[in-house]
């Protein structure tokens, strides 16, 4: 995709999702798109570290969770204000998931999956045990001030505004990544991946390239943290379980992790999956599970891996074979 | 500067008890050809990964260009000239032919690396499959890919772990007429480990021959070929 179409799609996402947030009456549906939108950035951080690293991660919320638990208790404990925490804490998530990359990417397939998991139930135990501090199993409401970055919070808050915010957030993100990913750095980290012995061989140095996706990941999965917490105004363990990571692996899947845009898609598809489905069956996680079955045998590069042959194999272009993903 | 580009002195590598290798001294001069063969399991490759530094020293030392580079790794090595191939096809599969190519050149710190990675596959004829994806290549295309990727930066040593392996006999042949050309035209030293006795003897300058980790002859082909226990511990077994 050139740079023209990427500005071009960037805007046309843009105006389109003020048209949606403008369309849209019901505050219960915009509400529930908004929490798609929001996890559909949680998965875009999950599916970044699966398509550039190769590696999947079981402990994903605990950037998810983290990131809304830092801002909380800065707040909570007045140390700055939140204009400052917010990014303060970003910077922190991503130092942080640096450093633990720089020890845990070394670590291969299952095994890294395993580390992941151990860490991020790590810190739920410790969220859920500190009662004092963060309010242990029962959570912690988040005191965010009555403005933030000199508007009314109330007014940032209002379904049609902050669908606008978390729409924007995505587009950005996705925006950011695809430049980011087609730049030189993107073709180092993708090298690695599909070989790194051959990589040290070309005169690469494999290990920096692979922790700073794991940061990234972990970057955009904590902003997604952060919306949350600005949306519910809380924050609880349940937020670094392990089973919220696998809700976001799950979305990764179904949506697929090739093209940037699939676990967003895939996210999308939980929710309006779980709130019709969820009308019909208590157990709607059963059918969901079977859907999930039916994609990964027969589109293994899930929803949006099926969808980019359709459109391909529709234009039969003469070129054959063509660099998947975007 | 000494005359040999590449010098291996009393390289050992032993695993435990087992000594893969056991004091093997090798040199390669400018542009040369050198050709190595044994039977399987003689420590041929596991020279090749001594003297790349895939694989740490029991003792001796590796100096390329004259210089000591024993206590380099593996990228620092390739960084000054020191480039492989590998027996088991080693390329970038999801990524297309020219974007590798370029990317290789890039890091190994060519100026204009678009041009560079252009040269090479037009070398090894990959460019009309310039933006394939590396694992819709066919299995010759892929084994010429290796050899591009270690071909990038145009290093000093080219050592080749079994090129051939898997091509047919044309295609071998063909290969073999390439290399040739093209060490003579880059300057480029080979190290050549080939299992093809018909490829070694017929592009080599010089041959050794290795059994159970040690140098059991080295010289010109033909008097290589002559050496009666040459003929027993390998040529005579296969022939």
């Amino acid at each position: 995709m050139s740079i023209q179409r990427l500005g071009l799609g960037t805007l046309a996402a843009l105006g389109g999702g003020a048209v949606l947030a403008g369309a849209v009456s019901s505050g219960t549906v915009l509400s529930l798109l908004t929490q798609a939108i929001i996890y559909a950035v949680f998965a875009i951080g999950v599916g970044v570290l699966l398509r550039q690293n190769g590696m999947v991660s079981f402990g994903h919320a605990l950037f998810f969770g983290s990131s809304g638990y830092a801002v909380g208790l800065i707040l909570q404990l007045k140390l700055m204000p939140a204009e400052v925490a917010l990014p303060l804490v970003l910077l922190g998530l991503v130092v942080s998931a640096f450093l633990m990359g720089l020890v845990i990417v070394r670590v291969p397939g299952v095994a890294f999956g395993m580390l992941t998991l151990a860490i991020g139930q790590m810190f739920y135990l410790t969220a859920s045990r500190s009662r004092g501090l963060t309010g242990g199993a029962d959570g912690m409401n988040i005191e965010w001030p009555s403005t933030l970055f000199g508007l009314s919070t109330a007014t940032l808050l209002k379904p049609a505004n902050f669908f606008m915010i978390s729409w924007g957030t995505l587009v950005l993100v996705m925006l950011l990544l695809s430049l980011l990913l087609r730049s030189r750095f993107g073709a180092i980290t993708e090298a690695v991946r599909d070989n790194e012995e051959r990589a040290r061989f070309i005169g690469i140095q494999t290990l920096l390239p692979r922790a700073a996706i794991y940061a990234l990941s972990a970057c955009v999965t904590g902003l997604a943290g952060l919306l949350s917490a600005l949306n519910t105004g809380f924050v609880s363990p349940e937020n670094l379980h392990w089973s919220l990571s696998g809700v976001a692996l799950m979305m990764v899947v179904v949506g697929g992790y090739k093209a940037l845009w699939g676990p967003a898609l895939g996210a999308v598809v939980y929710f309006l999956a779980k709130d019709i489905l969820g009308d019909f069956a208590n157990h709607w996680m059963a059918i969901f599970g079977v859907a999930l079955i039916t994609v990964i045998v027969f589109s293994p590069t899930g929803i949006a891996g099926a969808l980019e042959r359709l459109v391909k194999g529709k234009k039969a272009s003469p070129a054959g074979a063509k660099p998947a993903g975007h | 500067m000494s005359e040999f580009v590449l010098q291996a002195d009393d390289v050992a590598i032993h695993y435990g008890g087992v000594k893969a290798v056991d004091g093997v001294s090798l040199t390669l001069k400018r542009g040369e050809i050198r050709g190595l063969i044994g039977p399987n399991g003689a420590g041929k490759s596991t020279v090749i990964d001594a003297i790349t530094g895939r694989v740490p020293l029991t003792r001796g030392q590796v100096r390329l260009l004259g210089e000591d580079v024993t206590a380099l790794g593996p990228t620092a090595r390739r960084m000054k000239g020191l480039s492989r191939s590998f027996q088991r096809t080693s390329i970038f599969g999801q990524m297309p032919v020219r974007k590798q190519i370029e990317l290789a050149s890039y890091k190994m710190g060519v100026a204009d690396s678009g041009a560079d990675a252009d040269a090479v596959l037009q070398e090894l004829d990959l460019l009309p499959m310039a933006h394939v994806i590396a694992e819709d290549l066919g299995y010759g295309e892929q084994r010429r890919l290796d050899l591009a990727l270690a071909l990038v930066g145009r290093p000093s040593v080219l050592l080749l772990d079994e090129p051939m392996a898997g091509l047919s006999v044309k295609e071998s042949m063909d290969l073999a007429k390439h290399l040739k050309a093209l060490t003579s035209r880059w300057s480029v030293s080979v190290l050549l480990v080939e299992h093809d006795m018909d490829v070694v003897f017929g592009i080599s300058d010089v041959v050794t021959v290795f059994e159970l980790g040690r140098v059991i002859a080295s010289g010109e082909p033909a008097a290589v070929r002559a050496d009666p226990r040459v003929r027993e511990a390998y040529l005579g077994s296969t022939a």
